[in-house]
């Protein structure tokens, strides 16, 4: 008996003192003051101390540990020692200089660091008194929504913890208001007799863009089966014929689409279904509502691609420039689209270089230094801007001195998406196709600022996602001119030419 | 106090005022024949409300309906009163005080009677406990909202809205009210009656079996209507004539077919995923709406329920719901 108490009584104290030690250490290591000491992305703090969970009505701050760890009792402890280790193993391996915070605090990552309960656990009630009508509309659609991933309380609320300057989430009715005029206003679209790349004038505005003549001919579209990264979808290989046609130097600039919205957005939606409007003969071109948010990110504007633009947007802005400019302007398929892309080539890129060097993904890919000149020499992409847009002059054309066709921002095309398109051409070849005849998505190319080389091959397809893209939009209906969740999306377009007749 | 049920309780938990008392959800856990056991949630019936401090309503919308919502909250219970009503036209607001003077002795204030457009808000801001809405359906959610906002429990006719926007902002409303502890009861007064509790008791006990098909009928004769009259505004005259046009009634449908459809959404458990329908006017006198409709709703495991409604004098009437069940059926 003696003997066992010597052992329990110890043990008892070991035991005492190992659980307050772990509660005093829980305690000090999920303070303010500790996340702090070694986060040493200072902005983060400033940031918080900026948002209002800093600044609250009540005069409660809330900390770091209660919006980024799940409350106690669900999955609290795992959680902080799967984040403890994580931040460890950061502080004592990588560079803090070299993470993009920027990338980092954008959406489709800040989800991965907020656990969704930890907003409902404080923010009981989607309904108080004090809640806005717009807010009701929204919150009442969160509720019904199905439960998914990408719905996320800071879909909307993405400064609630942390400030952002210029974030709005909101109707946006001023939105590309120019505040100055313009010093040249053209009068008269470019006059065009022959086939030559020429500059465009938009008529009524101060904008010009530069129009590449694209001649026709041959070629192999889509991949080998053993090119990497290859999809399924980008065979079986059909030999396709184009004719010539004018396209974009470069993607739709923000210059060029504001030049549209201007002249044709409307403030609200009319209720007007007899007048005018339902004629049949009506040769005027419905332009955007306004925005909700700010689509062009706080990026800035004027020669960056234009993006958040839906498909049918593209698709309106080329209507109204071939009004205004009395030439056919529309999308490319995406047979020109590729035939533009290669330039002559049959490689997986404009330029040299294969697709598993210049990949950066997986354990080994910080390691691994291969030389990336080259494609950084032509390609805005995750290994060179991971966060965000760049102006086109930032790389280099590809030899149909078209620039960006690879990355920056993937464009639109013309055709419907098929996994299937190329299987239903026949297999002696066919000449300008524009794919299946209908279909729920439309096919994007190209890539964007946000893909990995594997994505930005001259062969790789992807298409719209509707319903992802439009998530968080909480207008009824939802817009049909711009995506709430897609930024990384924007258009070049194409202009017509008759070698017969001259005309475009 | 000695009742069971406090009258805290029967305004905190369950329901106020309207025709019947319906109070303290009882819970009746049954088997059905294939071994499902199902919860079902009623609410208990009493023969009247519980007794307690005085209860003070104020009426928005002092027509026909109003009128008769007035008096049943005051016949409910021992110790309520209306103290406040609320119309656009002063010959209805006077008609409905006289009546409740008359049949309940309940006299109502000079100082408390409101007239306007802005009524329903010096109604609810005149220190009432309940508030009870029926006027055209168009202004419910306006009313409703501002009731919730002061913190008032509400009565409130069917149909609550007549468009999307309406709805939207009824459900957003109700959810304030339920996180303020406020309780609100609707005019679809089939979910407070005995008997047809008691029968959606044994059909959800699977005493039909599983349900395979649905209808239900409104028809009936022509309904009230008022001819124009040249002393009155064109707002004046839709607003006395409203049961006839679809902007403030919501067409009939969904001003008095609700009650029977509401009913198959409960049985059923679900609600409409597609649904195709037809129409027309025939005999009408005034307004916009058709006088008789067909509708075909499909649920989301297939199951059709036909509706069909009327309002033309001098054909085969029937109001009722009829349920299929693969054991049997319910009407």
């Amino acid at each position: 008996m003696k003997r066992f108490w010597i052992i329990f009584l110890p043990g008892v104290v070991l035991g005492m003192t190992l659980i307050l030690g772990s509660n005093k250490a829980i305690r000090v290591t999920s303070k303010n003051e500790f996340c702090a000491s070694c986060h040493i992305h200072p902005q983060a703090t400033t940031s918080w101390k900026q948002s209002v969970h800093y600044i609250t009505r009540s005069g409660d701050k809330t900390g770091c540990v209660e919006c980024h760890l799940p409350p106690k009792g669900q999955g609290h402890i795992p959680a902080k020692i799967r984040t403890g280790l994580r931040d460890l193993w950061g502080q004592l391996f990588k560079d803090p200089e070299e993470f993009d915070w920027e990338e980092k605090s954008r959406l489709e990552n800040a989800r991965k660091h907020v656990p969704e309960i930890t907003c409902l656990n404080c923010h009981e009630t989607l309904f108080t008194p004090e809640l806005s009508k717009e807010g009701e509309e929204a919150h009442l659609y969160y509720d019904q929504a199905e439960k998914t991933d990408d719905l996320h309380c800071i879909n909307c609320h993405l400064n609630a913890g942390h400030y952002i300057e210029g974030y709005m989430h909101g109707g946006n009715e001023s939105f590309g208001m120019q505040d100055k005029e313009p010093e040249i206003i053209y009068d008269e679209p470019a006059p065009v007799s022959s086939f030559y790349s020429f500059t465009e004038y938009i008529p009524g505005s101060s904008v010009s863009f530069e129009m590449i003549a694209v001649p026709g001919g041959e070629y192999i579209m889509g991949s080998p089966e053993n090119e990497p990264f290859r999809e399924k979808d980008e065979g079986p290989q059909v030999k396709v014929t184009i004719s010539e046609f004018f396209m974009g130097k470069v993607e739709v600039t923000w210059d060029e689409y504001l030049a549209f919205y201007a002249q044709t957005s409307s403030e609200g939606r009319t209720t007007d279904t007899e007048g005018s409007r339902a004629r049949s003969d009506a040769d005027a071109i419905s332009g955007a509502t306004p925005p909700y948010g700010q689509p062009d990110q706080n990026w800035g504007m004027g020669d960056r691609p234009v993006i958040s633009i839906t498909h049918h947007a593209a698709e309106n802005y080329c209507k109204w420039l071939s009004q205004v400019t009395g030439k056919t302007y529309r999308l490319p398929t995406e047979a020109e689209w590729e035939y533009a892309c290669r330039a002559g080539t049959q490689t997986p890129y404009f330029f040299e270089g294969d697709p598993k060097d210049f990949q950066r993904t997986g354990f080994l890919s910080g390691i691994r230094k291969n030389d990336t000149s080259k494609i950084n020499t032509f390609v805005i992409y995750h290994g060179n801007s991971p966060a965000k847009t760049q102006e086109p002059d930032a790389v280099k054309p590809n030899p149909f001195r078209l620039n960006n066709m690879l990355g920056n921002v993937a464009e639109f095309c013309s055709d419907w998406y098929s996994a299937e398109a190329y299987s239903i051409y026949p297999e002696s070849g066919i000449a300008d196709p524009s794919g299946p005849t209908s279909g729920e998505e439309r096919v994007i190319r190209g890539g964007s600022f946000r893909d990995q080389a594997g994505n930005l091959r001259s062969a790789a397809r992807d298409h719209t996602k509707t319903d992802q893209w439009l998530r968080t939009d909480p207008q009824i209906p939802k817009s049909k001119w711009w995506y709430s969740d897609c930024y990384h999306v924007g258009f070049r377009v194409v202009c017509e030419y008759d070698q017969k007749t001259g005309n475009y | 106090m000695k009742n069971s049920i406090s009258r805290r309780n029967f305004l905190g938990k369950a329901a106020a005022a309207g025709a019947a008392g319906a109070v303290m959800p009882s819970l009746i856990n049954s088997c059905a024949p294939d071994g499902r056991i199902k919860d079902v949630i009623l609410p208990e019936f009493l023969d009247q409300a519980p007794d307690g401090p005085e209860l003070k309503a104020g009426l928005i919308g002092c027509g026909g309906r109003g009128t008769g919502a007035a008096t049943q909250f005051i016949s409910a219970g021992p110790n309520l009163k209306v103290t406040a009503l609320g119309d656009v036209f002063i010959d209805r607001l006077n008609s409905c005080r006289e009546s409740l003077k008359e049949k309940k002795d309940n006299e109502v204030a000079d100082e408390n009677c409101f007239i306007g457009f802005d009524a329903f808000q010096k109604v609810i801001d005149s220190g009432v406990d309940v508030i009870i809405l029926a006027t055209p359906p168009f202004f419910r959610p306006e009313h409703f909202a501002a009731a919730v906002n002061a913190r008032k429990h509400v009565f409130m006719e069917k149909p609550v809205a007549v468009d999307p926007v309406g709805a939207r902002s009824i459900m957003a409303t109700a959810k304030k009210a339920e996180s303020m502890g406020l309780s609100v009861v609707t005019g679809t007064q089939r979910r407070h009656k005995r008997d047809y509790a008691s029968t959606y008791a044994q059909v959800a006990a699977g005493a039909i079996g599983e349900i395979v098909s649905a209808n239900c009928y409104w028809n009936t004769g022509k309904l009230w209507h008022r001819d124009p009259n040249a002393e009155w505004t064109e707002m004046e005259y839709m607003i006395r004539d409203w049961v006839n046009w679809c902007w403030l009634s919501g067409d009939h449908i969904v001003e008095q077919h609700v009650h029977n459809l509401d009913v198959i959404n409960w049985f059923t458990g679900k609600h409409p995923v597609q649904a195709v329908g037809f129409g027309s006017r025939q005999r009408r006198v005034t307004g916009d709406q058709f006088d008789n409709f067909s509708v075909d709703f499909v649920l989301d495991n297939g199951v059709h329920v036909h509706s069909m409604c009327r309002q033309i004098n001098g054909c085969e009437n029937n109001v009722s719901e009829y349920v299929q069940g693969t054991l049997g059926s319910s009407n």
